[in-house]
């Protein structure tokens, strides 16, 4: 790393000839300010040149062949699936109770062969757990049933045991639904379900077994799939089933139920598992209101902390939307982007640049149409945006907590479903779709793992891969160990002339001191950082703490935690402050830039878009601060443009703001409150995401530690640059 | 000259910082699973699934589980099966790594105290009593055994139900023992930390210099430098002060003492006896000797389990062709017997500095490493903060160090829970470590030869 060919650098005069990668690093070093203003802009730029560099996606696992096999799925399926659809809005209008569509499901799924159980969850309440992204599977066993015996939810699983297959392996299947108050929509998505899963029942072809989930989700989709997956992952042995208290009444409350249900044949509350899950796709049936050409299917793909599911299951979904279904594929997009002036601008300044290159050398391909390049950077930011909130973007995202790709398929009709034919031919083309790709999947033979995990989709068909946008982010951070070293060595230079000028054998003891003092001070400034932080550790267990106590408003709630934190930081600096001022501020700023280009990388490792973001608020931030005094010397101009600029950075540094400008991009700034902050950091911490624990760890100290060298009381030393 | 102030009450708040993880976080920290922590033949988990096996009257070493030694089990064994609920499942052994810990610490500040007065001593004879204040300001003692105590590496091994304190503990005993000439402790220390992981085998040429030779002084020749100055400045001024230090050079430069080394190797003859007739008395019906030697120093030396771990050679052993596996397995061992003769050279006048620098180079070369050893070599380190003060890339090492123990369990996360990234993606924190202790190795020893030269250019000036 460059920190490491920076450090040597020291005494040029004393070694002449030192190693290659010393003098390069030395060479780095000793033009620092030009090195990172050059990548700071090197970064900015190829960040926006990101849309420009995405490449098509492609099949990469050839065992796939999606649309190789002529779909089975027929008109009969349909009247099936029409039959299903009829049935259940007969029974959900009459309301009786959550569990007569469970009971309708539940005798399809026997009529046609299939196993079937019933799966009762209690709705857990969201838990703090800073570090879950962190920790393994087994770790979440203990699930807390600390709401009462009343407040359930039933899941309703059908099993087909694949006749070609070993029972090793499944495709899931997930409709959620609204037990309570079922719409057309969702009653049309049970229903295109049931009849793909009747379909399945009957192929030879299965090589994996095939599970639907209908998922209850009256409790949220999340919570009935992600209670599901615990149980299925979790097998609760005899041994320590004794141990959960609640055991009792889980099971005469499901068995009063299965009395309710009146379901024929062997015990429906046993849990039966098919195997490790090779994929699994969540489909819904949503009806917009407004109409477009042709029918439309809208991917979610977005897990928590960023993570998304193979890049071949999308491309599998999207090559048979498109080529074989004639659907019109839609990811998220930022809609504020889309009429940004600026980014227009910049989108026709890059269509005036192909056209240049494509003259100049006509086998260049950098073409791109300037709404094109608009389209694709609202659609990679909301990308961006999704993944670094960390938070799933729908109930596939509790599939990959456990490994397992999953997306989520929004179909939504051309017209209105009320039609029977256009609902018929709406269905054919859905359920198509899902055999296709339940084949495809079906057909592989190993875990997905040909294509990307780490990419950003700037159109359904266009991604850009971590090698490429790994790029932007590298050029943005690689002058902090720069001019963390630049700082250091010109500290370390400054000791090691006094101590040649002592070096004389009269005053020996002296020079030892002054070398001392001289090779670890930035101990000293080590221990304030080391202090911060700690601070801000202690701060984000704060929240959970505070939430404990009921009845009380986000905003108060929001008052505590900001007079509790001060407070505790004025402790921290009352009892260890004294010591701060010993070292020059050149050191301390070194020792913070050090610190956070190490939670920088190490972010970007853990949620890359988090670490994006925010290396665009903090390098500058770090780079730029000064103490105010020493600025104060400078002439008029540079004064007031590094004032500016650091007061600034610092305002848009702060958390909150940044939180409230993401958010304000985004979602536009209408609706923002004090209380918003509050609610926003309740969201992180509730999804585990480990955006929060950047926030708290690394953002929030890093800008303590920026005003904190900004107010620096004396002059440094050196003076710098 | 006077310790760090208020050193009890740190070292008191460093154990009762243990005690507090041990009773705070019941489950949340399974640090004995991670590959950091717990290696096959430290791990706590698989001694446990020995003494069961041998409860069964089954050879421990059945089913290639435990690889650790006998006596080990029958010493932690019984503790291993206690449970207490609402606790960790190994809280009694972890209440005696706390304890283990404590007395590691002490004994590296005895060895530090006596090398503060080695050091003071050698000063004085060479008439360099400034540098002697001047540098007093760090008891070395006390430093290093605080940073061992509060090394967040040492803190995770010793909650992490990992064997390596004990191993550490040995390997510290016989530092001290040779370092206060106590051959018995020497011996036993070097014995037992031998039976216990093997590297420190290598140990003996430090052990022994120090006993033959003493604690660790600036080379030889300045002491013999300083002595002819001094008779040759006697004869010219006669002067009645002078008179004594010849006497004293004489007592600095110590001769080879045979006698100390033969106690020595008495000493250790006795208690390898004594190892080997406890380990065949606990082997007796399950296995004996031959299966132990085979199941512990053959299971080192032959790399057999390449789980991943944070060194280099798993990786190696998986990628390399089977015809090639002896092969590189001798020239992966022989590369750290390689240096033992080039550094007992040039280090003989610095005998514990050598150990340290040999116990960073075992733990950076052996087959199965754990942060358990980097927390002995950096708290052994601490002990030589005064002729290290000038030490290049100390911050950067400092980093470097955070960064990698960081870098490392999102990395294994990353690879092995989230599957998106793969074996490259651990290994590669695995190289950088190892290239941060060569660093780090180069660096310590190149300064102490610089403190060195600066100590001559001092005596000749």
């Amino acid at each position: 790393m460059a920190a490491e060919a920076g450090d040597g650098k020291p005494q040029p005069g004393r070694r002449p000839r030192s190693r290659l990668i010393v003098r390069l690093g030395a060479l780095l070093v000793a033009y620092s300010v030009l090195v990172s203003v050059v990548c700071c802009i090197a970064g900015s730029v190829a960040f926006l040149l990101l849309p420009v560099l995405a490449k098509n996606t492609y099949v990469s696992e050839n065992a796939l062949m999606p649309g190789s096999a002529n779909p089975m799925f027929s008109s009969q399926d349909v009247v099936e699936a029409n039959r299903f659809l009829k049935e259940i809005l007969d029974r959900g209008s009459a309301k009786v109770t959550g569990t007569e569509i469970a009971k309708l499901i539940g005798q399809h799924v026997v009529d046609v062969g299939a196993e079937l159980y019933y799966h009762k969850f209690h709705p857990h309440g969201n838990q703090f757990h800073p570090l879950h992204f962190f920790s393994s599977i087994t770790n979440t066993m203990e699930m807390q049933y600390n709401s009462s015996c009343t407040l359930f939810g039933l899941n309703s699983v059908g099993i087909i045991r694949a006749p070609r297959g070993d029972g090793k392996e499944a495709i899931v299947l997930v409709t959620p639904y609204n037990s309570q108050n079922i719409g057309q929509s969702e009653a049309l998505s049970l229903g295109l379900a049931f009849s793909i899963f009747s379909l399945l029942s009957r192929v030879t072809w299965l090589a994996k077994d095939i599970v639907w989930l209908a998922a209850d989700s009256r409790y949220g989709e999340y919570t009935a799939v992600d209670s599901w997956l615990k149980d299925y992952h979790n097998p609760l042995f005899l041994s320590n089933s004794g141990k959960i208290g609640t055991g009792v009444c889980f099971e005469e409350n499901i068995l009063h139920l299965l009395d309710q249900l009146k379901v024929k044949g062997p015990r429906y509350n046993i849990f039966k598992r098919a195997g490790t899950m090779a994929a699994a796709l969540v489909f819904k049936v949503i009806e917009k209101k407004e109409k477009e050409e042709r029918d439309s299917l809208t991917i979610y793909a977005e897990a928590s902390n960023g993570q998304m599911p193979n890049l071949d299951l999308i491309n599998i979904v999207h090559y048979l939307a498109v080529h074989r279904q004639g659907l019109r594929v839609k990811i998220g997009s930022m809609h504020s982007l889309l009429k940004a002036a600026w980014l227009k601008f910049v989108g026709e300044m890059l269509q005036l640049f192909g056209k240049l290159t494509k003259h100049l050398n006509p086998k260049w391909k950098f073409d791109i149409t300037s709404a094109e390049y608009v389209e694709g950077t609202a659609t990679l930011a909301s990308s961006i945006y999704y993944q670094a909130l960390g938070v799933p973007t729908g109930s596939h995202g509790a599939f990959r907590d456990y490994q397992v790709d999953a997306i989520t398929l929004e179909l939504s009709p051309r017209f209105s479903l009320d039609n029977e034919n256009n609902r018929s031919a709406f269905l054919l083309r859905g359920g198509r779709l899902i055999e296709g790709v339940i084949r495809s999947v079906n057909n592989l033979l190993e875990k997905f793992h040909q294509s990307f995990f780490l990419y950003f989709l700037t159109a359904p068909h266009k991604f850009v891969s971590v090698g490429v946008y790994m790029i932007p982010f590298a050029l943005l951070i690689a002058p902090l160990p720069i001019v963390s070293a630049a700082l250091f060595s010109a500290n370390d230079n400054l000791g090691n002339s006094t101590e040649k000028v002592n070096q004389e054998p009269g005053c020996i003891g002296s020079s030892d001191m002054e070398l001392r003092s001289g090779s670890w001070k930035w101990l000293q400034a080590a221990k304030v950082v080391f202090m911060i932080h700690l601070w801000a550790i202690i701060m984000s267990f704060l929240p959970y703490m505070l939430s404990q106590f009921p009845l009380m408003t986000p905003i108060m709630l929001l008052l505590v935690w900001a007079a509790l934190s001060i407070c505790i930081l004025l402790i921290f600096y009352l009892i260890f402050g004294a010591c701060s001022t010993h070292c020059g501020w050149e050191l301390l700023k070194s020792v913070m830039i050090a610190a956070a280009s190490t939670g920088l990388s190490l972010m970007s490792i853990i949620n890359f878009s988090t670490a994006q973001i925010g290396a665009m608020l903090i390098v500058p931030m770090c780079l730029l601060v000064q103490p105010l005094r020493k600025q104060m010397q400078a002439g008029v101009c540079r004064k007031a443009v590094l004032v500016i600029c650091n007061l600034t950075l610092a305002v848009v540094g702060f958390p909150p703001v940044a939180l409230l400008i993401a958010k304000g991009v985004c979602e536009g700034f209408g609706k923002a409150g004090v209380g918003t902050f509050w609610e926003l950091a309740q969201l992180l911490w509730s999804w585990n995401s480990a955006t929060y624990l950047y926030l708290l760890w690394i953002h929030l100290p890093c800008w303590v530690l920026c005003l904190h060298i900004l107010l620096y009381p004396c002059i440094g030393r050196s003076s710098k640059a | 000259m006077a310790g760090i102030r208020g050193y009890w009450n740190l070292a008191a708040a460093a154990i009762a910082f243990r005690l507090l993880l041990l009773l705070c976080f019941p489950k949340d920290l399974h640090l004995g699973s991670r590959p950091e922590v717990a290696t096959p033949l430290t791990s706590l988990r698989r001694l446990a699934e020995g003494y069961w096996l041998k409860q069964a009257s089954m050879s421990p070493y059945s089913g290639s589980m435990y690889h650790g030694s006998p006596l080990l089990l029958s010493f932690l064994g019984q503790l291993t099966i206690r449970r207490v609920e609402g606790r960790p499942p190994h809280f009694y052994c972890s209440l005696m790594f706390v304890v283990v810990d404590f007395i590691t610490a002490v004994l590296i500040r005895a060895t530090g105290q006596k090398l503060l007065l080695s050091r003071h001593k050698s000063f004085q004879v060479l008439n360099l009593s400034k540098l002697v204040e001047a540098s007093g300001i760090v008891n070395p003692g006390d430093f290093a055994s605080l940073v061992y105590l509060w090394n967040p590496l040492t803190i995770v091994t010793c909650m992490g139900s990992s064997t390596s304190p004990i191993d550490n503990l040995m390997v510290v005993m016989a530092i001290y023992g040779a370092c206060s000439r106590i051959a018995p402790l020497a011996a036993f220390g070097w014995v037992f930390a031998t039976h216990l992981s093997l590297y420190p085998i290598i140990l003996i040429v430090p052990v022994i210099l120090l006993l033959g030779y003493g604690l660790d002084a600036p080379p030889s020749k300045l002491f013999l430098h300083k002595t002819s100055d001094a008779s040759s400045s006697c004869a010219l001024n006669q002067s009645p002060d002078n008179s004594e230090a010849p006497k004293l050079t004489d007592n600095a430069i110590h001769t080879f003492s045979w006698v100390q080394v033969l106690h020595f190797v008495l000493w250790v003859f006795i208690w390898l006896c004594f190892v080997l007739l406890l380990s065949s008395i606990s082997l007796k019906d399950v296995g004996g000797l031959s299966e132990m030697f085979r199941k512990t120093y053959g299971f080192i030396l032959t790399v057999e389990d390449l789980s991943p771990n944070i060194g280099v050679l798993w990786y190696f052993f998986a990628e390399v062709f089977d015809f090639f596996r002896n092969f590189f397995l001798i020239v992966f061992h022989v590369n750290i017997l390689f240096m033992i003769l080039p550094l007992a050279i040039r280090l003989k006048h610095r005998s514990c500095f050598l150990a340290f620098v040999y116990i960073a180079i075992s733990s950076m070369l052996k087959s199965y490493p754990s942060v358990g050893d980097s927390a002995l070599y950096l708290g052994l380190l601490a002990l030589f903060c005064n002729e290290l003060a000038d030490m290049h890339f100390s911050f950067f090492l400092f980093c470097g160090y955070i960064g990698v123990s960081l870098l490392s369990p999102v990395m294994h996360n990353l690879w092995i829970w989230r599957g998106t990234g793969n074996a490259n993606f651990y290994f590669a924190t695995g190289l950088a470590y190892a290239c941060l202790q060569t660093v780090l190795v180069v660096e310590s020893v190149s300064s102490m030869l610089k403190h060195d030269r600066m100590l001559r250019k001092l005596v000749k000036a």
